[in-house]
């Protein structure tokens, strides 16, 4: 889940608390050994292993990828899960190799939901192309729990994936909880909760959290690349967090929204959502 | 003055037995607003005001607003 | 990049729908940045008995949280009093006149009944700030500063302290001093110690009973507490404190009336030809130039299926031998869902100090003597009932409203004469109103 994950529940007896963390941690697990890209045996190794043969897939994958499609669609282009290959050409270590036009050119052609062929259940990739739910993967795994914690117990719980969470509901009393967006500019050792939300019902999803970049020619690149030229997207803000009723619906707005670099706090302004932007 | 003493001493005798307490997680009632020493807060300063000018004797809660021409 | 102003919003919100299966956990969202101020505000009534001080009072107190446990504390009010005190002189059989504090009129107290001073109007406004902070990991650190004034009287203070947590934070431990000047500045200037009180005069007042104009008070106090978690439903704390003042600690305005030392009836007086002034001999009251308390507070808390009781005990000694004891207790009782009441009584109880006399006996002056009954044998008595109703934004109405009765003693031995059995102490019922509103922005 690429960060620590955690589980608040407010429960009176040990024993509901232990079986409400277990079903999480059991979905978290599920869903990471399926969807990881890590792993050398789960359904997307087998999709980036196909060199272009036809892939046919189960229910909830086939679901994620129509998702995918969905949102390349809905943001021209912008949210691509194919676009993972570029990492090949950049380094965001802080240090100001930058790939040359030819290298992010070699590696274009394998960029593009467009190219690829996807009629569920089977999925055919051209030779070389990887997919990734890296984007979507952590929110939709938060959902999951939630999801299974209202068949489980009727406690307020909040479920925590490395920054992107949900909550059951409000805490007793009516009481929201407390969260703490983490200021970026962390000052040696001294963490900093910039902005806190007082959340009672829905979910919140940050992007931007570890600021990786590479410089050039005096100007920070950050690490989001936009898929259509494989380039950095230019001004992107440091940090986007958005609230939206699920954990999914809030983590693809804060993806679009960085994406739109500068434009992002109008992206997310005519969306009518709440947002708290962080820029450098 | 020597009564103050041993009063306090019985006082804090009392809360110095060995492992009083509660763990941070045993706390959901002692964090509510009516729980806290200091709720009351604006009632207590009224009440303090009023008391310290129609009686012969002030504070002793704490410090914050003070001094008027009245006692 | 120019941004189309379609939104994806709905598209979103279907799509994520159709992705999770189920209709979407949490289909609702409620988030809101958390609010950073918590202002407290109320307005308050306090009416004695028989036309006395009444005293109309606006005041609110606003926290923000800067983060990190760092805390900025304002409190601001305004007082208008108005109404009369009972000025230190006895009742008598006849009607009495007396000379008014700024010594240009009369005023008169019918026979049989306790004087008041006379009727004054005044406003106070008060400002006090505070600032907290963590100072190292488990100590907190704070300091404040308060200013108040009125027409005849200044106050500026400054406080520090330091809290110190042990025992996973179950007992915590503080320490703050505070310092106190005031300047008092009263209509008609200072009266000398036990300085007769003369006859009016269009001018300004002879300068036999008068000294300087204004005059100093300055006071010191430690305060050392201990607070201690007993358990998941109780909490309580012990504070000692002890203050010290020094300066100008006598009331101004105060007089004893001056009696004949066997029969105990008031010295008669003409004012001069052509004059008004006082129908008796009265004598300004005179109180030492310093004063040592020393106080000891306990309090707890404790909750019981979300009902929760309040318990204080004050205890306070000091050098003019008023000893007080206080017992006070609220109990907050939730109604509802979101409501509240909370009955509160108090019972008060001090004797009174080495220098109280009922009346001053003609003759050898004592070295101090107040008939103020603040400082009298007097116990009090309040009860009272608070309402409370939570908004749905989270914030809260409430009302409340006290009585309060105060009964003052003379005891036979500061008696003379034909007062025993005649004493009357001008003792009486106060009520209090308030209405407040608790909001969070």
């Amino acid at each position: 889940m690429g960060g620590p994950c955690e589980v608040l529940a407010e429960v009176a007896e040990e024993p509901t608390a232990r079986k409400i963390v277990e079903a999480v941690a059991a979905c978290a697990w599920r869903i990471e050994d399926k969807f990881s890209r890590y792993r050398g045996d789960n359904i997307v190794a087998r999709i980036n292993a196909s060199a272009g043969a036809p892939v046919e897939v189960d229910e909830e994958t086939a679901n994620l990828l129509d998702f995918a499609a969905l949102m390349h669609r809905l943001s021209d282009g912008l949210f691509d899960i194919t676009s993972g290959v570029l990492r090949r050409a950049w380094t965001f270590d802080g240090g100001n190799r930058i790939p040359s036009r030819a290298d992010i050119d070699a590696l274009l052609p394998l960029v593009g939901w467009s190219k690829l062929t996807w009629e569920r259940p089977v999925l055919t990739l051209r030779p070389g192309m990887q997919i990734d739910f890296g984007g979507i993967g952590k929110e939709y795994a938060v959902d999951q729990a939630i999801t299974l914690l209202g068949q489980l117990d009727s406690a307020a719980v909040l479920v925590n994936f490395g920054g992107d969470l949900a909550v059951t509901r409000a805490r007793d009393g009516g009481r929201p909880w407390r969260v703490g967006i983490e200021s970026i500019d962390a000052k040696a050792g001294v963490l900093h909760a910039a902005r806190l939300v007082d959340l009672a019902a829905g979910a919140l999803a940050t992007s931007g959290g570890t600021y990786r970049f590479v410089e050039s020619r005096g100007v920070r690149l950050p690490h989001i690349l936009d898929p259509r030229d494989g380039r950095p997207v230019s001004d992107a803000p440091r940090s986007v967090t958005v609230a939206a009723p699920s954990c999914t619906n809030a983590g693809m707005l804060t993806t679009l929204a960085m994406l739109r670099g500068r434009d992002a706090e109008q992206f997310l302004q005519n969306e009518g959502v709440r947002h708290w932007v962080q820029r450098l | 003055m020597r009564r103050i003493f041993a009063m306090a001493a019985a006082c804090i005798a009392l809360q110095g037995c060995a492992n009083l307490g509660v763990q941070p997680w045993e706390r959901e009632v002692l964090a509510r607003d009516d729980m806290q020493l200091d709720a009351n807060a604006l009632d207590t300063a009224f009440d303090d005001h009023i008391y310290f000018s129609k009686e012969g004797t002030s504070g002793g809660r704490g410090f914050g607003g003070g001094g008027c021409g009245c006692n | 990049m120019a941004d189309k102003d379609l939104r994806i919003g709905a598209a979103l919100a279907a799509a994520t729908c159709s992705l999770l299966g189920t209709a979407t956990p949490g289909a609702s969202i409620a988030a809101d940045a958390a609010a950073k101020w918590d202002i407290d505000s109320a307005f308050l009534y306090y009416g004695e008995s028989d036309d006395r001080v009444r005293d109309l009072s606006l005041s609110a107190h606003a926290t923000r949280d800067f983060g990190d446990e760092r805390t900025l504390g304002l409190e601001l009010s305004v007082d208008s009093l108005t109404g009369a005190s009972p000025s230190g002189a006895m009742a008598t059989g006849g009607p009495q006149t007396f000379t008014s504090p700024s010594g240009r009129d009369t005023y008169s107290t019918p026979a049989g009944e306790i004087p008041l001073d006379d009727t004054f109007l005044d406003t106070r406004f008060a400002l006090d700030g505070s600032w907290s902070q963590p100072f190292a990991r488990l100590y907190t650190v704070n300091a404040g500063l308060g200013f108040s004034s009125e027409y005849d009287y200044q106050h500026i203070g400054a406080n520090l302290g330091l809290t110190r947590d042990f025992n996973l934070r179950n007992t915590t431990l503080s320490a703050a001093l505070a310092y106190a000047q005031d300047t008092i500045k009263p209509v008609g200037g200072l009266p000398l110690p036990f300085a007769q009180m003369t006859d009016a005069v269009g001018e300004d007042q002879s300068p036999g009973s008068r000294g300087d104009s204004s005059d100093d008070k300055t006071v010191f106090d430690v305060l050392l507490g201990v607070s201690q978690v007993l358990g998941r439903n109780t909490v309580m704390r012990v504070n000692f404190s002890y203050s010290d003042s020094s300066g100008y600690l006598t009331d101004p305005y105060k007089i004893l009336s001056v009696v004949d030392p066997v029969t105990g009836d008031l010295i008669g007086r003409t004012p001069a030809p052509g004059a008004s002034g006082p129908t008796g001999v009265y004598r300004f009251e005179s109180r030492p130039d310093s004063r040592s308390k020393q106080a000891l507070y306990a309090e707890l808390r404790h909750d019981f299926s979300g009902k929760v009781l309040q318990l204080g005990y004050r205890y306070s000694t000091d050098d003019w031998d008023v000893d007080s004891h206080t017992l006070e207790s609220r109990l907050r009782l939730p109604f509802g869902g979101s409501s509240y009441f909370e009955p509160h009584v108090r019972y008060y109880q001090q004797t009174a100090a080495s220098f109280y006399r009922y009346s001053l006996a003609n003759g050898t002056l004592p070295e101090f003597a107040s008939a103020d009954a603040r400082l009298a044998d007097m116990s009090a008595f309040t009860v009272g009932l608070k309402y409370g109703h939570a908004t749905a934004g989270g914030n809260e109405w409430n009302a409340r409203l006290e009585f309060y009765r105060q009964t003052a003693k003379a005891p036979n031995e500061v008696l003379i004469g034909n007062q025993i059995g005649h004493t009357q102490m001008p003792d009486f019922d106060a009520v209090i109103l308030q209405f407040g509103y608790h909001f969070k922005l």
